[in-house]
């Protein structure tokens, strides 16, 4: 942020522009990089998506657009999208209909200015930046109400129903698991996690104490549930609900909850790196010479992750869902809290 | 069969009771179109929220009017007709036909293609049975067992290819025997190899993978129980039947063709996750059925006697002696049975089918209800129906 | 309270059993074909679309009464000696690949070949016909065929019923060929 400042200060000359005009700029430049790398992100994960399921399922996935395994499917798959004809039901509600895509959009977008991707490297350094992660992630949940509603098709409805209370449920062991970090931390300023992180791999969150771990692990079973993907799939169960809340979006407003549903999926994966995996070091001191580069790769591992566990599970029930939310996760997060604080007490780490 | 009573036990009454606020079941279409209905299947439903409370299946998209045709045309001729009742194991409808077309002629079958005919058929069960897993995991939002399942189901069609010429729709048993000879020695060792290496291996690997997943088990356990009296009330066989814990086989109670001088077990649904009858046992007695079925494939095989494998030259059209015939037979999905009525012509007079899928499929109507639309998915998964057979 | 954690365990460690398999498939070989650049090999037996040699076929018409769908269609005209066959078209709309048209053919002359992606944007252009209209009839009697040079294939004897395969043998050709 910093940097990007001085330079457009030092381009249009010092005293040419008003610091709101300068924050005005940086801000829409850091945006405009967030949007593409978001686009981007999403486009290679549809294609690894179908290269990791397809090797996983012993055949091969896309092959044969753009010669080297299929690497040009998801552009392909992109401008065929777009060429769609954009179809609103008659019955829908015309209003909502259009803009519950844009706002699923938004919330995934919204996210990402927090993402600290290396010193300094961060749109949006604010000091309540993982609380407003999960915060304006919540936007998501009100997108996908709304475009299941606004549908007038009964599979749409009950997938909107299933996903809002799914993702309601989940946000809350997501942000539990996330608590004994900040208590460590100090602070929810997201560069300053990852910065209580330095040194190593055995200072990453996830290895300090086995609380933090299953903190993790927490974490990560959430964040699939957050992301509607693997065996949380509920709003979409393509073999119950046909298509969930986007049964009936065709074309580009199609694109963009798939577009939402990657980036999320990113999203949290980068979460999962910069809160319990120390973010932008690499594993061994000394080696952080592309702190970015780290990050993402982080980010992907986990991604990766999570695709492996989507192929592999089969899916849970609605009520067995819920059952594993409140009474399994929420009070496993909480004994975590607990415990990692007295683990802190013990250690003599407390109010580090 | 939203009963006041099932209304009042469920707590849909109570809703009613709401002052101020009207509420109604909401009916929703599931099908024919629907991922999970296994074809052209569609159910009727009505719901509140999650919660079914009446389920009414309508049949007859497939309707084909097989049953007319055969009417017009001759007895070979119709075996192609069996083939596309259950598509996912067409060796045993081929030879459930061909056993009733050979009690109305009173033909000796040669013992070697009466082994022919069990393995194929054998085969096909497995295939079908492979079929099953795979979709019923696919149900459940398992992706992965799909392709491995269809990956030996390949090597099942590649066999059957091999022996009948066709990949899916074979017309390879014919009144008197079977079309074709073992086409030559490699063929048998292969099966055999195949047989092993399901056994050994890809069980356990779809054990691992599916049948023992906590998910799984959490999904299909205590779901959709069909108790005893349920299952004989509706008629229902095959799997649905013995996974309610009835021990009846139409390979063992009723013998058929050479099925009497192997010796293979009937499994049963013990309500390992739950109740005798849900969903976990429907599926696992299909698991377990798969391995019987290798032991027969192998001990038919080991024993396959020489000589010709077609009893009668069916070059031209035979003429079948007036009376009737009916043929039980277990295929892949139940009870396959033909009832056959000749007037002495080359065109039988009438030909009944009783398809296993079709009655299998009306318990949906007593146990659906009460269920969530999820487990009427995996309920329906578990009937393994083929909408082929159930509209013929 | 024990039960619980069982689930717990059992859930997490049935989850990593069955992730185990689905990574050990990353490095295998994958089983599926890259399909117009490697195909199957069909065994000798594959039942591909219907084909019909004109040179050998004399238009008996069996194949057409042997077939449940009615998918082949025969025209001929004269009678006798100077019946000639005008059109043979197989429709594989209809067809349905069951070799039984092939079974009974005297001639040797319709077979299943191991074409199997004959794949058209129109219907129509699935009625194949197999005779030009611009060349010369099919003759359908046997002592017409031999004179105009069509090629005759050997009747099988109706006694031997130990020999399967009648049409090998030269020994069969002599007596036919008059």
């Amino acid at each position: 942020m910093e940097i990007l400042t001085d330079l457009i200060r030092s381009w249009f000359g010092p005293d040419k522009m008003s610091d709101q005009a300068v924050f005005i700029t940086v801000a829409s430049t850091m945006a405009t990089i967030m949007f593409i790398v978001m686009a981007l992100c999403a486009l290679i994960f549809t294609w690894a998506e179908r290269k990791v399921a397809g090797f996983i399922q012993s055949r091969y996935g896309p092959m044969r657009t753009g010669r080297w395994h299929g690497w040009a499917q998801a552009v392909a798959d992109m401008l065929k999208i777009l060429g769609k004809e954009d179809i609103i039901p008659a019955e829908a509600n015309r209003f909502f209909f259009s803009f519950a895509p844009i706002l699923v959009l938004l919330g995934s977008l919204l996210a990402w200015a927090a993402i600290p991707w290396s010193p300094g490297f961060v749109s949006a350094d604010l000091d309540l930046g993982l609380f407003y992660i999960f915060a304006v992630s919540s936007l998501v949940i009100v997108g996908l109400l709304m475009a299941g509603w606004s549908s007038n098709n009964k599979w749409a409805l009950y997938g909107a129903a299933r996903g809002a209370a799914q993702m309601i449920s989940y946000e809350i062991p997501l942000a539990l698991a996330c608590i004994p970090v900040v208590m460590y931390t100090g602070s929810l300023n997201t560069t300053d996690i990852v910065i209580a992180q330095q040194g190593g791999m055995l200072n990453w969150f996830v290895f300090r104490n086995p609380f933090l771990f299953v903190a993790f692990i927490m974490y990560f079973i959430a964040s699939i549930a957050e992301t509607n993907r693997g065996p949380f799939d509920m709003p979409e169960t393509e073999s119950e609900l046909v298509a969930g809340y986007h049964t009936e979006y065709t074309g580009m407003r199609f694109a963009f909850f798939f577009l939402s549903e990657y980036a999320n999926l990113f999203l949290v994966s980068l979460i999962a790196a910069m809160v319990f995996l120390g973010g932008w070091w690499a594993p061994i001191p000394g080696l952080d010479f592309a702190p970015a580069l780290t990050f993402i790769i982080k980010g992907v591992l986990m991604v990766l992750l999570n695709m492996w566990v989507r192929w592999t599970l089969p899916r849970v029930r609605v009520d067995q869902l819920m059952h594993l939310c409140w009474k399994v996760m929420i009070p496993i997060s909480l004994i975590c809290v607990v415990g990692a604080g007295i683990w802190m007490m013990l250690s003599g780490q407390a109010g580090a | 069969m939203a009963t006041e009573e099932t209304k009042m036990n469920s707590g849909w009454a109570d809703q009613d009771q709401v002052p101020g606020i009207k509420s109604e079941l909401m009916e929703l279409n599931m099908g024919p179109q629907h991922p999970a209905t296994h074809g052209v299947l569609r159910l009727l439903l009505e719901t509140d929220g999650e919660i079914v409370y009446k389920v009414t299946p309508v049949l007859g998209y497939l309707h084909r009017c097989a049953e007319k045709i055969a009417e017009g045309i001759n007895y070979k001729q119709w075996v192609i007709y069996t083939d596309r009742f259950d598509y996912l194991a067409p060796m045993c409808c081929n030879h459930a036909y061909v056993t009733a077309v050979e009690k109305l002629m009173d033909v000796e079958v040669p013992e070697r293609a009466e082994h022919l005919r069990v393995v194929a058929a054998e085969l096909s069960r497995i295939a079908s049975h492979l079929i099953a897993l795979a979709t019923f995991g696919l149900d459940m939002g398992a992706w992965t067992p799909l392709l491995y399942c269809f990956r030996e189901r390949e090597v099942i069609l590649d066999l059957l290819e091999r022996i009948a010429g066709g990949r899916m729709l074979y017309n390879y048993m014919v009144p008197g025997g079977v079309r074709y000879d073992v086409p030559d020695e490699r063929w048998v060792s292969d099966v055999l190899e195949f047989i092993t290496m399901l056994e050994t291996k890809k069980i356990k690997d779809y054990n691992q993978l599916l049948s023992y997943n906590k998910i799984f088990i959490g999904r299909l356990g205590n779901v959709a129980v069909i108790s005893k009296q349920d299952a004989f009330d509706y008629g229902c066989t095959g799997p649905v039947l013995r996974g309610s814990g009835v021990k009846f086989d139409c390979r063992k109670d009723d013998p058929y063709s050479v099925y009497h001088k192997f010796d293979f077990d009937v499994p049963v649904g013990m309500g390992e996750m739950g109740t005798v009858g849900d969903c976990w046992d429907r599926y696992m007695v299909r698991v377990r059925e798969i391995e019987e079925a290798c032991k027969i494939v192998r001990q038919a095989l080991d024993s396959l006697p020489g000589g010709s494998c077609q009893a009668i030259e069916l070059k031209k059209p035979v003429k079948v002696p007036a009376g009737a015939a009916y043929s039980r037979t277990e295929s892949a999905k139940g009870e396959m049975g033909h009832y056959i009525i000749s007037d002495g012509g080359q065109t039988p007079f009438r030909n009944k089918v009783r398809s296993p899928s079709f009655c299998n499929l009306q318990v949906i109507e007593k146990v659906g209800v009460g269920q969530m639309v999820s487990d009427l998915v995996a309920f329906v998964g578990s009937l393994d129906i083929v909408l082929g057979e159930i509209d013929r | 309270m024990a039960q619980y954690f069982a689930d717990m365990y059992q859930a997490v460690s049935s989850a990593l059993i069955g992730m185990s398999i689905t990574i050990k498939h990353i490095w295998k070989k994958p089983v599926t074909l890259q399909y117009p650049d490697e195909r199957q090999v069909m065994s000798p037996r594959f039942r591909g679309f219907v084909h019909n040699d004109t040179k050998k076929c004399d238009g008996c018409g069996i194949c057409a009464k042997a077939c449940p769908v009615d998918c082949i269609y025969i025209e001929t005209e004269g009678k006798a000696k100077d019946r000639y066959m005008t059109r043979y078209a197989i429709d594989y709309n209809k067809c349905i690949w069951c070799s039984l048209c092939t079974e009974n053919c005297h001639a040797d002359s319709i077979t299943m070949s191991h074409d199997y992606d004959h794949s058209v944007y129109f219907r129509d252009t699935l009625v194949y016909e197999f005779m030009d209209p611009n060349e010369a009839k099919v003759p359908c009697h046997r002592i017409t065929r031999t004179e105009l040079g069509w090629w005759v294939e050997p009747k099988a004897e109706k006694k031997p019923v130990e020999k399967p395969a009648p049409e090998s043998g030269p020994s069969d050709d002599k007596g036919e060929d008059h």
